[in-house]
């Protein structure tokens, strides 16, 4: 067997091994809607972790960081402090929001914005516009698996038509098992991630520079100002800093595919116990920024998106290739099953929001499922064939994802904290603040070192005030308070 | 809860939780540097580090607060 035989194979076989552990998991299980979306709002803490960590950590937390670190140095530090703020506000929140869900037997996040604000057709603006952000969010996952697997081909190989049946067997899966199914893979995915980012942040600076500790001796050598921050307003200086860690954690649990994991929670004290437990699973990430500094001594020089790679290559040319196998199956994870939660999120979101609500279609227990299965396919083959055909076009689609998502935090936040929220100032809070922070993100402006969409929020927040002040007050449901 | 916004239970609990937000957020320029060192680590990653393994802990207290465990 060559070596790209081997490395390889032992991707298939851990991707097509999780799937079967997880359609064993689930084989007992009815479907009805709010099973196959949500869980049947069953999942106690530990399961519940396994999922938000399987679906929140992708093949950015596996790649990305590590380029981030290997390119930038200090900026990528970020990415520890954003999740970890995050946690701190889902304490808070996503007790709130499970509650709200749990009396109204919510399904999607649009549904949300509905009871809370009484507006299908806000309902119907939020669907919309999350759907719009999965699908290049998908594709963006696709390309990371591109990336895997064209190196652990050893470059022999080009991926595109494995990314496509993988993709397509990962539809399948989720057409039968649901979020549920989700999870059990979640169980498979976490611990392949957590061995792979231990190898790469310990094992790899062990075996060059002895210890972590003599690889930061030697980046402070070679790159003195890579450890820290630029100051100030420079670029992905200090206030760059500041202002991406406060949007990106306000955003955190914005996604619709949050929104599901939220409401497949058994009760509020799980999302607590969970918001509580989810920065341990943050610490691991420190050790993906050690195998990003490593890289950029071992293997310095590279530029643009290959910056990517840079950690793999190290294992490629210097691990044998059971190794190298193994670390790409770790990463062929990350990128399926945060995959699978987004187009599950995605179907649901048009199957209730948009042809239920609106359309009156498939309003029933059986047709709903059954439309939610059908769509999750539909969804997939889509981000697959914007990814074939369109791949510019899936880098200016994230810019929408990444300044977009935390702009549905302040109708979220309001609901709880300021009750005078109208659906017509969130609606205009919303659309301002894409309409501020995509153009300003599109054409790279960063005034004085902010965030484009940390400026669009807090546009989003003035007009939201402003127009719900102006607009006639429609009331919330009574009786769903915050603590 | 129970508690009036203004109580002091309320305040301490919102303490709790500004402390590792700040932290991690907008103290960052005031600890913008490589040493002293932290168990090897540049000074700014090893206080992000210690403050992403210290937040479980102020999320326990506010729980214990709360007295949901």
């Amino acid at each position: 067997m060559t070596r790209a035989t081997v490395a390889l194979s032992i991707v298939a076989v851990v991707v097509l091994g999780t799937i079967g552990f997880a359609l064993f998991g689930v084989r007992r299980i009815k479907m009805d809607p709010s099973q196959y979306i949500v869980g049947g709002r069953s999942f106690g803490t530990l399961f519940l972790w396994v999922l938000m960590a399987g679906e929140i950590y992708t093949t950015f937390t596996f790649l990305g960081i590590a380029g981030l670190s290997y390119s930038q140095g200090a900026p990528a530090y970020y990415i520890l402090a954003y999740g970890t703020a995050a946690y701190i506000i889902a304490y808070f929140l996503t007790p709130a929001i499970w509650r709200v869900g749990k009396e109204h037997g919510l399904l999607t996040g649009p549904d949300f914005f509905e009871v809370r604000y009484g507006s299908r057709a806000l309902a119907l603006g939020v669907a919309v516009l999350q759907f719009l952000m999965i699908v290049p969010y998908v594709s963006l996952q696709l390309s990371g698996l591109q990336i895997l697997l064209r190196i652990a081909g050893y470059g022999v190989y080009d991926a595109t038509v494995s990314v496509c049946i993988g993709f397509i067997v990962l539809a399948l899966f989720v057409y039968g098992a649901g979020l549920r199914g989700t999870a059990w893979a979640s169980v498979v995915k976490d611990v392949f991630v957590l061995g792979a980012v231990i190898f790469a942040g310990i094992a790899i600076p062990i075996r060059f520079f002895g210890s972590p500790t003599a690889m930061f001796d030697h980046v402070l050598a070679k790159h003195p100002q890579m450890l820290v921050l630029p100051p100030g307003g420079a670029f992905h200086g200090t206030v760059w800093y500041v202002s991406t860690v406060l949007l990106t954690s306000l955003g955190f649990f914005m996604g619709p595919q949050t929104f599901n994991a939220v409401f497949s929670a058994r009760s509020e004290d799980t999302l607590r116990r969970n918001a509580m437990l989810l920065p341990f699973y943050q610490c691991f990430l420190i050790l993906m920024l050690f195998a990003g500094f490593a890289s950029a001594l071992i293997v310095p020089g590279l530029k643009g998106t290959a910056v990517d790679q840079s950690f793999l290559l190290v294992v490629q040319h210097f691990y044998p290739s059971w190794v190298l196998g193994l670390i790409a199956a770790a990463g062929a994870l990350a990128a399926l099953i945060p995959a699978s939660a987004l187009i599950l999120a995605g179907a649901s979101v048009i199957t209730k929001n948009v042809a239920g609500d609106i359309f009156g279609f498939a309003t029933d227990d059986a047709a709903r499922t059954l439309l939610t299965r059908v769509l999750v396919v539909v969804v997939a083959v889509l981000a697959l064939l914007v990814w074939l055909v369109a791949q510019k076009t899936v880098v200016e689609m994230l810019l929408l994802y990444y300044n977009g998502i935390t702009q549905f935090f302040p109708g979220v936040a309001a609901t709880f904290l300021w009750r005078r929220a109208t659906a017509l100032g969130v609606g205009a809070g919303i659309a301002t603040g894409l309409a501020v922070a995509i153009p300003l993100a599109a054409l790279n402006e960063t005034p004085w070192g902010i965030n484009p969409g940390f400026i669009g929020l807090i546009a989003n927040v003035g007009v939201l005030a402003l127009v719900s002040l102006a607009s006639q007050r429609r009331s919330v449901i009574p009786g769903v308070e915050p603590k | 809860m129970g508690a009036s916004p203004f109580s002091s239970a309320r305040f301490l609990r919102v303490i709790l939780a500004a402390i590792p937000a700040t932290a991690l957020t907008v103290a960052i320029p005031l600890v913008n540097r490589v040493e002293p060192r932290i168990f090897g680590a540049p000074f700014l990653l090893g206080w992000i580090a210690i403050w992403v393994l210290l937040t479980p802990a102020f999320l326990w207290a506010i729980g214990r607060l709360e007295r949901h465990w």
